[in-house]
Formats: structure tokens, C-alpha cells, sequence
């Protein structure tokens, strides 16, 4: 195993372009509290991986997107298994970010020089959570299309643009299936993208930064 | 334990681990079993329309999991005989058409050639054109296909 990894490295470079992130200090007395951060990140990778799975099966219609997920569950092997993953997951990515949040905020790690990262974190956190609310409306059940109701007409109340908003959010003056297919494109294209983003910027400062001590 | 079995130990773990999920991801992908489809008899014409001899293409209609769907088949017929074949192309699966004046069943794809009897005469096809089973009930002509 050395060997390959050798060889592959003396080709491509892993160990000496990152030794400087490889070989940093970090500071004594960390606790476990300092992996709530690394542990939402893992549940981000379960969600691509599953979520990558499966839309092999998942198919964005109105008239076929209950359907195959009832297939997912009842006929795909290990469908069950797979969209639980991807759903407990989602519900933990961000129970995850919540604790790494507040561990953050009572080791008072936002302060100067870190009040950028903060930001994107919180930034962050805001995509995640509009990732959940595209995908609760996958299903394409009753709850999910109430809960898509509901949870679009909040927007109208937005002063003035709030009606124009919530009909660019449908794609129409109601849920139906273009609102469907809007949502999975969010899902699954640009959500994703965009939080995969923030959070190689969210690392790339924590890198240059170095971590703070518990103060 | 000394750091370095316990390192050993750790990834020999993470690996069963990775392959443990390969498998599953593998399994997950590959289809399950297709649903067996069942003969069903579908209405083509009324007896007292059809035509004395010759090939003719029929349109039917019907109905694949709440979905309409069009199809068609060429029945045969002479003299005391009454045959329908599905145009699938043996070979490929192309559509083939009837040609009056050759009297041969031609495919546009690769010049495969059937007779009447569905036969193969020429080109590629290595099997006749499939015979689909034809059913008369109360002056009716039904052909079975699988839905």
C-alpha cells in the first residue's frame, strides 16, 4: 500500500505541496466539541453519495415522482436503505451545523480574524436549509406538497415584490409540476454547488487561520 | 496496543468498511427484477372487415399502466389461414413494412427480407419475424401481446 502510494505521490504531489496543512500545530487541550464541524462535513459527503444513487431511480414528474419513490423503497434493493440514509442524514447535516454553531459561538471563535468564516458558515447554513426545503418536496406526497404551500406562501409576505417572488419560486400561481422540477433542479445541481463552495472556502480559512484555542 | 498495530487495525477497519459499501452501492444499482409481463388479448377488428387474403397492417390500441398506447402488427392471411406477426426486425429491432409489388417484408435498416410467411429470405435476421398469437371470439379478432 506504501508503495503505491509512493509512487503515486512522487508523480502527482500529495505530501510535500500540502505538508504545511499536514504537519500544523494545533493547539493543546481540544476537546471532541471540535469535531462537530468535521462530522456535519461527513454528513454533507453521505448526503452527495446517496443523493448521487439515487437519482438513478428518482424521476421529476408530476405523474412518475411518487411513484418511483415508492419504487426506491419497496423494490429497489437496498432502496430502503438508501433514501433513509439520504433523509436521517439531511435531518443530522443540520443538527450538526447547529452544535458546530454554538460550540463555535461559546468558544467565542468568530472573533477577528474570523469573523469572515463566520459569515460563510452562516451562509452556509442558510443554502442547507434551502436544500432541506427543496428536498422535503421530492416525494411529491401530500406533506410535501402542503408543506410546499405553506412554506412558499411565507414568502408573499415579503413588502411589495412578495407576490412576484412567490411566482418565480413556483413557476406558477400554484405548486404543481413545474414547481417540482424547479425544486429537484435546486437540489441536485445548484444547491449543492453552491455549498460545495462555501465550504472549500470555509476550510481554506480555517487552513490559513489555524484553529483557535478554547478561549 | 502499540500506535502502530492499532494504525494497522484502523485501516484494515476503514477498508472492510469501504468495501462493505462498494457492495451495497453495487447491489443498489443493479435493476431488480423486472416485473413478469402477462399475455393480454387486445380488440385489432371486427371478423366480417377483414380483408379475403393478403397483408394488412393493423393499428391497435391499449393500455400499459394507466398510459394509452399505439402499436401495430401485420396480419396474414390466404386462403384458409389467418397469421399476425409483430414488424419487429429480428435482427435489430427495426420496423419492417409490407411491400405489395416485392411481396416480401423489407427493413429499412439493414435490408432484411421476410415472405409471408414471415421466413427469413435475405440479409442479416437470423430468426423469423415473431408470430403473435390471434384469438376470434363473437365475431371479434383479439391479438395477444405481453403488457
Amino acid at each position: 500500500m506504501g508503495n503505491i502510494f509512493d509512487w503515486v505521490d512522487s508523480r502527482f504531489g500529495v505530501r510535500k505541496p500540502h505538508s504545511k496543512f499536514l504537519e500544523r500545530r494545533i493547539p493543546e487541550n481540544l476537546n471532541y466539541s471540535y469535531c462537530l464541524g468535521g462530522m456535519a462535513f461527513t454528513y454533507f459527503l453521505i448526503l452527495a453519495v446517496t443523493g448521487l444513487l439515487l437519482s438513478i431511480y428518482y424521476v421529476p414528474s408530476e405523474k412518475e415522482a411518487y411513484r418511483s419513490i415508492v419504487m426506491i423503497t419497496n423494490e429497489v434493493m437496498l432502496g430502503w436503505l438508501i433514501r433513509g440514509l439520504h433523509k436521517w442524514s439531511a435531518t443530522l447535516f443540520i443538527i450538526f451545523i447547529m452544535l458546530h454553531t454554538i460550540r463555535v459561538f461559546v468558544s467565542k471563535a468568530y472573533r477577528p480574524p474570523k469573523e469572515l468564516n463566520w459569515m460563510v458558515g452562516v451562509l452556509t447554513f442558510v443554502v442547507v436549509m434551502a436544500s432541506g426545503f427543496t428536498g422535503y418536496l421530492l416525494p411529491w406526497d401530500q406533506k410535501a406538497y402542503w408543506a410546499t404551500e405553506v412554506g412558499t406562501s411565507m414568502i408573499q409576505t415579503v413588502p411589495f415584490i412578495g407576490d412576484y417572488l412567490v411566482y418565480a419560486v413556483r413557476g406558477g400561481t400554484e405548486v404543481n409540476g413545474a414547481t417540482l422540477i424547479r425544486f429537484y433542479s435546486f437540489h441536485i445541481l445548484y444547491l449543492p454547488i453552491t455549498i460545495s463552495l462555501l465550504l472549500w472556502a470555509h476550510f481554506h480559512i480555517v487552513k490559513k487561520q489555524g484553529i483557535s484555542k478554547w478561549l | 496496543m502499540e500506535r502502530r498495530a492499532f494504525l494497522k487495525r484502523l485501516i484494515n477497519f476503514s477498508f472492510s468498511i469501504l468495501v462493505l459499501i462498494t457492495g451495497s452501492v453495487l447491489v443498489y444499482i443493479y435493476p431488480s427484477k423486472m416485473k413478469e409481463r402477462k399475455l393480454h388479448y387486445v380488440y385489432l377488428i371486427d371478423e366480417d372487415e377483414l380483408p379475403k387474403r393478403g397483408v394488412r397492417k393493423m393499428e391497435f390500441k391499449y393500455k400499459s399502466e394507466d398510459i394509452a398506447m399505439i402499436n401495430r402488427a401485420y396480419l396474414v392471411i390466404s386462403d384458409n389461414s389467418m397469421n399476425a406477426f409483430s414488424p419487429v426486425c429480428t435482427h435489430l429491432g427495426c420496423f419492417v413494412n409490407w411491400d405489395n409489388n416485392k411481396m416480401e417484408f423489407i427493413c429499412p435498416c439493414h435490408g432484411g427480407k421476410y415472405n409471408q410467411k414471415g421466413e427469413v429470405t435475405a440479409g442479416p435476421p437470423s430468426r423469423p419475424l415473431t408470430k403473435l398469437p390471434l384469438k376470434v371470439m363473437d365475431g371479434k379478432v383479439y391479438l395477444g401481446i405481453k403488457i
